[in-house]
């Protein structure tokens, strides 16, 4: 008996897996991959000979693959991962291991990044594919990097709320999706720098040279995309991730989640 | 020292689930009883860590309860089911015994010996969902012994079994305190743990009333008031006469029977005896609580409701 905490939520990540090799759930993912191409090809094929400006493209593909559609795949897989277990009652038997509680969770969190990344980084490239012309691999580059700084980065933040709001972890996660993500990061003040969307626009633009053709004291530039660089905004979103993640585990060992049922009082 | 609560107090707010429980338990085999609603799964759940005392302090085999060092040691069996239907008996219970830090090979291996021991290792490899009541029953005994703990914990654990798979159930949980381990079983059926275990703790409305052997449980009895039922020839004659020496609490008389409410039990077998000898009554039967587990629970649970 001397597995570690990390070969336990490998064990974790693995079970996950293979539970989740359904056709249904592949089939949703697959929806999910392919939608964002789907839709912009409808919009090249609709442009006719009008040719969409490369920065429109770039928005157009950001905003359909590393946002809508890898928030979507974490969203489904990451916010009822500690729910499904108490809804399941099955949460009483990973509790009462060593460690098992954590394990569950970073297990479960593993699982649900590796299964929206190839979703965003599918997206992210036949969208790229599918709309851009010019500077294609740099395009190609950016997108998929965003894709999976999106994945890692939302599954945290699901994950979290799956674990403070186990009950209504789905609602709240949309509640939060549109408030915080949509909403407040689009607001130039100081909540939108709490909000994972703006650290993924500031790389977008950063990445991209979008901030090479606008003046870097532009007011209005700094308002919606900061200051800092590609690496600073790199580091805060990982900052920002190991934070969910940290403050998801402390909870998770200090609450208690009991269901009603295995309560007998 | 199995378990040792220092006036251990749960809240749900202000609904109580245990309520000032001080015991301490040697390492054997114990069982919990109590009718519905008495607090058993609250107390499980404090023992093993699911829920935290409000009040008060507990161990069990000398580590609080969510230390891992413990939770190793530990295997148990909730009240719930709970299972994962969509995979099979063998991936489940491997799976939760890596999670108890076992290697994947060693893991499997465990799992595999342990459904050799409920004897469901020829449909090991079946969906739990195509699985009978009795065969995930002993499917979730297999995932709280397949590490080999040293404290069994089980709650209801015959709950929804034919007779069969409760016989099943019962031989493997005797197997398992014969080979020296300890094993804690809550019920609120007591010929359950009786053939189990004689040693155990009663508890109703969060409280605990009794604990020790039925032995033990019976002794106490003969100081709290307990029922007499007499067959005789002259029960209007023995009324007056069990009145006037203080010995009831309180006497019925119905044709040729009489019964008697007494909290002097020994004394009263005693001044029966002595009328009998002396051949002032004829007495045909005497029927009181006997020794048996039933009774001593009932008795208990009317003191503690306030009835007796």
């Amino acid at each position: 008996m001397n597995a570690t905490l990390i070969e336990r939520i490998v064990a974790v990540f693995q079970f996950e897996w293979r539970r989740a090799l359904t056709w249904p759930r592949m089939t949703w993912m697959a929806t999910l991959a392919f939608f964002p191409p789907a839709l912009l090809l409808l919009m090249r094929w609709t442009a006719g000979s009008f040719e969409i400006p490369w920065q429109g493209a770039a928005i157009a593909i950001f905003a359909l693959a590393p946002s809508i559609a890898c928030i979507m795949a974490v969203f489904l897989w990451a916010t009822p991962s500690i729910s499904s277990e108490l809804e399941g009652r099955s949460w009483v038997y990973l509790a009462v291991r060593p460690d098992g509680p954590v394990a569950v969770l970073l297990g479960k969190y593993l699982a649900a990044v590796t299964w929206a990344l190839p979703v965003g980084l599918i997206a992210s490239t036949l969208s790229t594919l599918v709309l851009v012309r010019e500077q294609v691999l740099r395009m190609l580059v950016v997108q998929n990097s965003l894709a999976i700084l999106s994945c890692i980065a939302y599954a945290a933040v699901f994950l979290l709320i799956g674990v403070i709001v186990p009950k209504r972890a789905m609602v709240v996660g949309i509640i939060y999706g549109i408030l915080f993500e949509a909403a407040a990061s689009t607001i130039p003040a100081a909540i939108n720098l709490i909000t994972i969307q703006h650290r993924l626009r500031c790389l977008l633009v950063r990445g991209l040279g979008f901030d090479e053709s606008m003046a870097e004291d532009n007011v209005v530039f700094q308002a919606y995309f900061g200051q800092g660089s590609l690496l600073w905004h790199t580091g805060i979103l990982l900052a920002m991730t190991l934070a969910f993640l940290v403050i998801a585990v402390a909870i998770l060992r200090w609450r208690e989640f009991t269901t009603a049922s295995e309560t007998d009082t | 020292m199995l378990l040792s609560l220092e006036q251990v107090t749960r809240l749900y707010g202000i609904v109580i689930g245990v309520n000032d429980v001080t015991l301490t338990l040697p390492e054997g085999a114990h069982g919990i009883l109590g009718p519905n609603g008495a607090g058993k799964s609250t107390l499980l759940n404090l023992i093993t860590g699911q829920l935290r005392p409000s009040k008060g302090k507990l161990t069990v085999l000398g580590h609080s309860p969510r230390d891992p060092a413990l939770l190793r040691r530990l295997g148990y069996l909730p009240g719930s089911e709970g299972m994962y239907a969509d995979v099979s008996a063998i991936e489940w219970v491997t799976y939760l015994t890596q999670l108890q830090g076992f290697r994947a090979s060693d893991a499997r291996q465990r799992a595999c010996r342990a459904m050799e021991r409920v004897q469901l290792a020829d449909v090991q490899d079946r969906k739990i969902s195509t699985f009978s009541r009795g065969m995930r029953q002993r499917t979730r005994l297999a995932q709280a012994i397949a590490h080999e703990p040293e404290l069994l914990i089980l709650d209801e654990a015959f709950s929804g079994l034919d007779p069969i798979a409760r016989h099943t159930m019962t031989t493997l949980l005797q197997q398992w305190i014969a080979e020296g381990r300890s094993l804690l079983i809550a019920s609120h059926v007591l010929h359950e743990i009786e053939s189990l275990t004689r040693s155990f703790l009663l508890i109703s409305g969060g409280r605990l009333l009794a604990s020790g052997s039925t032995e033990e449980i019976s002794r106490l009895l003969t100081s709290v008031p307990a029922t007499v039922e007499l067959t005789l020839n002259e029960p209007r004659k023995l009324a007056a006469q069990l009145v006037a020496s203080g010995l009831i609490d309180s006497v019925r008389v119905e044709a040729d029977r009489l019964h008697a409410t007494t909290g002097s039990g020994r004394e009263l077998a005693q001044f029966l005896a002595e009328q009998s000898v002396n051949g002032a009554l004829e007495i045909f039967e005497v029927r009181s609580s006997d020794d048996s587990l039933q009774d001593v629970f009932h008795s208990l649970m009317k003191l503690h409701r306030g009835i007796a």
